[in-house]
């Protein structure tokens, strides 16, 4: 799933990043690498951009880069 | 004497300027990087018979490049080879920070970590092992907490043990897996063999790394394709054996080694309550009264920024203006100076000196307020909440408070893009902020909308305001599309812990943008300034129409006729608006009314009154300041003088102009050139003069064409 799909609350694990060039390293330099759990923290008041808790740090992006990234739920 | 230079590295928000302004104290030199917006700053100190230099590097998550930021960071360490770096680690956030030593450490430079905000992990629960991330990665760990200057000495003498004797620097060899391990070994044997003066100006193991990583500074350098046989060698048996692309498995090698770093070195001790930062999001940032908040928080900005600051500068203004004027003009006389350099001096070097002086309480407030914003946390905030809207027209969410600050006065603006990440979003949003309506510009409707437009004055004065924010959103898009396209870093930000600002630090950075601004942007305004009192007093008869400007104003003229204000009067004035928008008002005055003698220069008081005016003006201005923060918002009320004057105007005004012709000078006078107090900072900022030439032409053009729309759709439509 992607990782836009997840509710608030939710934990996951990312799988994937479906984008390619320097979006993509940026997003690995910040910590989003395969097996990373992150955990969906809150949306922003007027819907866009997301804030995501990872490698114990809070990092915000918006919804279009957040559905290049592949997640599997952690129960 | 040995001298080292000691670069300092690290991530944003790991308290590294703080660490530096405590390193260097008042050593610390501020300016920019050679032909960019970004900041550098610099410090020369002696510890123990060596002399440290210090250079600050700017704030970087990685070395590989995506923000100028990091590309400037990179090349100095890989060109410029410093002797030492200090990696400033946040140690609340140990295993992102140290993603970035393992980089460091690539690069084969001798490295020390300063463990900082040492004192919140510990409050968090966080047991840091220095001693074990010093024996794991064979490097010194200095534990400080920049706010209160622990640490510093310590850091100081160890930076200066390992540049005296370099055998004391043992560093790890880096683990990246089996695999990565073999290739690059074969890698570096090859180019050892082949290219060895490349090699012996690199660390052999970072070289093989980059050459591995196709980076093509090294590639060219190296004269190499990317392609020979030993590189696709290489990658092709990480293929094999792996399924993700080169770059993701050197990421997770990376955060592989700070991922197995952070798990030996950190342990927490379980804490269930949340922490603060996640306590004060809750609310700042809840869906609900997370954005009411946020108008509050923005209109407090506002109203120190703006209200706060105003008495301070009318005591200024009045200050220069009434005693020292008269003082000089007395003076003047006492030795018989000829009327031309009394008036020289009075109306343009002293004005000129004024008219910079007038701004150090605004600017100082203002710097002083956004180092609270950014580094409170709240600035990332701002950005987060205001994305959505800002995005819509093409800028970053921080782009939010340059743009808000426009309203009150657009110079204080285009120091604020420096929260911007990229240049290219910095200049975008200089060029849009001068169309907010600063308060320099109300003098202006005031006068025209009392005389024209009594009877609907407000709906008037917000159709202006309403004006800007749509061009400003249509030159956005333009500009987009034109002269600022090419690649955008997206919003990929860090919202970082809420922190306290040491008032060291807020100190420290409001003093060098005044500074800066008095003496670099200063110099220009005066400039100016003085050469405007030439042009509007060298005159080829007596009379106003014949002075420089009235020439000036007459040659240009026929250009305003299709706009409805074709006279010389109106063109002299909307000229002489280059120094401030205001001064479009007193030049008309001055044209259309004439000279009305001014009381204050004939006033009878003794040296010793004004100085006494003077200083009880002060203590008056500083209670108007915080009477002004318990008050709303209000157009400030004119002296009886300036509404006299101003009623002569009016009435002036009515016979020159139409109702029509007035509203479209109004909107010229909203949308065009920039004032060069905005150019001469936009100079200071970006470093050339192109960025005010693009928005004087720019601007000056879209003027033109919405004030010619309006006045001509206007007439055909027979208003």
């Amino acid at each position: 799933m992607k990782l836009t799909e997840l509710k608030i609350g939710q934990k996951a694990k990312i799988v994937s990043i479906n984008t390619r060039g320097l979006i993509k390293r940026r997003l690995m330099d910040m910590g989003l690498i395969a097996g990373t759990v992150i955990e969906i923290e809150k949306i922003a008041p007027l819907g866009d951009p997301i804030d995501i808790v990872i490698k114990n740090y809070h990092l915000s992006l918006r919804k279009t880069e957040a559905e290049t990234i592949v997640v599997e739920e952690v129960k | 004497m040995k001298t080292i230079t000691v670069a300092v590295v690290g991530n944003p928000n790991s308290g590294k300027s703080t660490l530096i302004n405590a390193l260097a104290g008042t050593a610390l030199q501020v300016g920019n990087w050679p032909g960019v917006t970004v900041e550098k700053k610099t410090a020369k100190m002696q510890i123990n018979g060596v002399l440290i230099n210090l250079i600050d590097l700017p704030g970087t998550y990685s070395l590989s490049p995506y923000t100028q930021e990091e590309v400037i960071a990179r090349d100095f360490l890989v060109t410029e080879k410093p002797d030492l770096i200090l990696n400033v680690v946040d140690a609340t956030n140990l295993e992102r920070n140290l993603y970035l030593t393992v980089q460091l450490l690539e690069l084969g430079i001798p490295v020390v970590i300063a463990m900082n905000i040492f004192d919140e992990a510990k409050k968090k629960g966080y047991m840091i092992d220095v001693e074990k991330i010093e024996k794991l990665l064979g490097i010194k760990v200095v534990p400080t907490v920049a706010t209160k200057k622990d640490g510093i000495k310590v850091i100081l003498s160890t930076i200066q043990q390992i540049a005296e004797n370099s055998e004391l620097y043992k560093p790890k060899k880096l683990n990246y897996g089996e695999d990565i391990d073999m290739v690059l070994e074969e890698i570096e044997k090859t180019v050892k063999s082949t290219h060895r003066e490349l090699a012996n100006k690199y660390h052999d193991k970072w070289l093989a790394l980059k050459i591995l990583e196709g980076d093509q500074l090294i590639l060219n350098e190296a004269g190499l394709e990317g392609n020979e046989p030993f590189i696709s060698r290489a990658k092709n048996h990480l293929s094999k054996t792996h399924k993700e692309d080169l770059e993701t498995l050197l990421a997770d090698a990376r955060y592989g080694i700070a991922h197995g770093v952070t798990q030996e070195a950190l342990k927490k001790k379980n804490s269930e309550k949340l922490d603060i930062t996640e306590r004060i999001d809750k609310i700042v940032l809840n869906r609900y009264i997370g954005i009411p908040i946020f108008l509050i928080v923005i209109w407090l900005v506002f109203k120190f920024a703006f209200d706060f600051s105003a008495p301070f500068t009318d005591w200024i203004d009045e200050l220069i203006f009434g005693p020292v004027t008269r003082w000089t003009v007395v003076a003047l006389n006492a030795v018989h100076s000829p009327e031309w350099l009394i008036s020289l001096v009075s109306e343009g070097v002293i004005a000129g000196v004024g008219s910079v002086l007038v701004f150090i309480p605004l600017i100082g407030i203002i710097m002083f307020i956004l180092t609270l914003l950014e580094g409170s946390g709240y600035m990332a905030r701002v950005a987060f909440i205001m994305d959505r809207v800002m995005h819509a027209i093409g800028l970053h969410g921080k782009s939010f408070i340059p743009m808000i600050l426009g309203f009150g006065c657009n110079v204080p603006s285009i120091y604020a893009t420096r929260v911007l990440e990229t240049e290219r979003d910095r200049k975008l949003t200089a060029m849009l902020c001068p169309l907010m309506s600063c308060g320099a510009r109300l003098p202006v409707y005031i006068v025209i909308i009392g005389a024209f437009f009594k009877s609907y004055s407000a709906t008037i004065l917000w159709s202006l305001y309403v004006l800007g924010i749509i061009m400003a959103v249509v030159l956005g898009f333009a500009l987009k599309k034109t002269l600022y396209k090419g690649f955008t870093p997206v919003f990929i930000m860090e919202l970082p812990p809420y922190r306290l600002p040491t008032f060291r630090d807020l100190r420290i950075h409001t003093w060098q943008k005044l500074k800066h601004f008095v003496v670099k942007a200063g110099t220009y305004i005066f400039a100016v300034s003085v050469l405007m009192w030439f042009l509007l007093n060298v005159s080829f008869g007596t009379t106003k129409e014949n002075s420089f400007l009235g020439k000036t104003g007459k040659m240009i003229a026929p250009v305003f006729e299709p706009l409805g204000f074709g006279t010389w009067q109106a063109s002299s004035s909307l000229v002489a608006g280059v120094i401030a928008k205001e001064v479009v008002v007193s030049t008309m005055a001055q044209i259309y009314v004439g000279e009305t003698l001014s009381e204050e220069l004939n006033s009878q008081s003794t040296f010793v009154d004004d100085i006494r005016e003077t200083v009880v003006g002060l203590g008056k201005a500083t209670e108007d300041a915080f009477l002004n923060l318990f008050s709303g918002f209000g157009i400030k009320s004119l002296s009886a003088k300036e509404e006299e004057e101003n009623s002569l105007l009016e009435e002036r005004l009515k016979n020159v102009f139409s109702p029509l012709a007035a509203y479209s000078f109004l909107v010229f006078v909203l949308l065009y050139w920039p004032c060069i107090v905005v150019g001469a900072t936009m100079k200071q900022e970006f470093g050339s003069w192109k960025e005010y030439g693009q928005a004087m032409l720019i601007h000056s053009i879209m003027a033109y064409t919405v004030a010619f729309l309006i006045y001509q759709t206007g007439r055909l439509i027979g208003l």
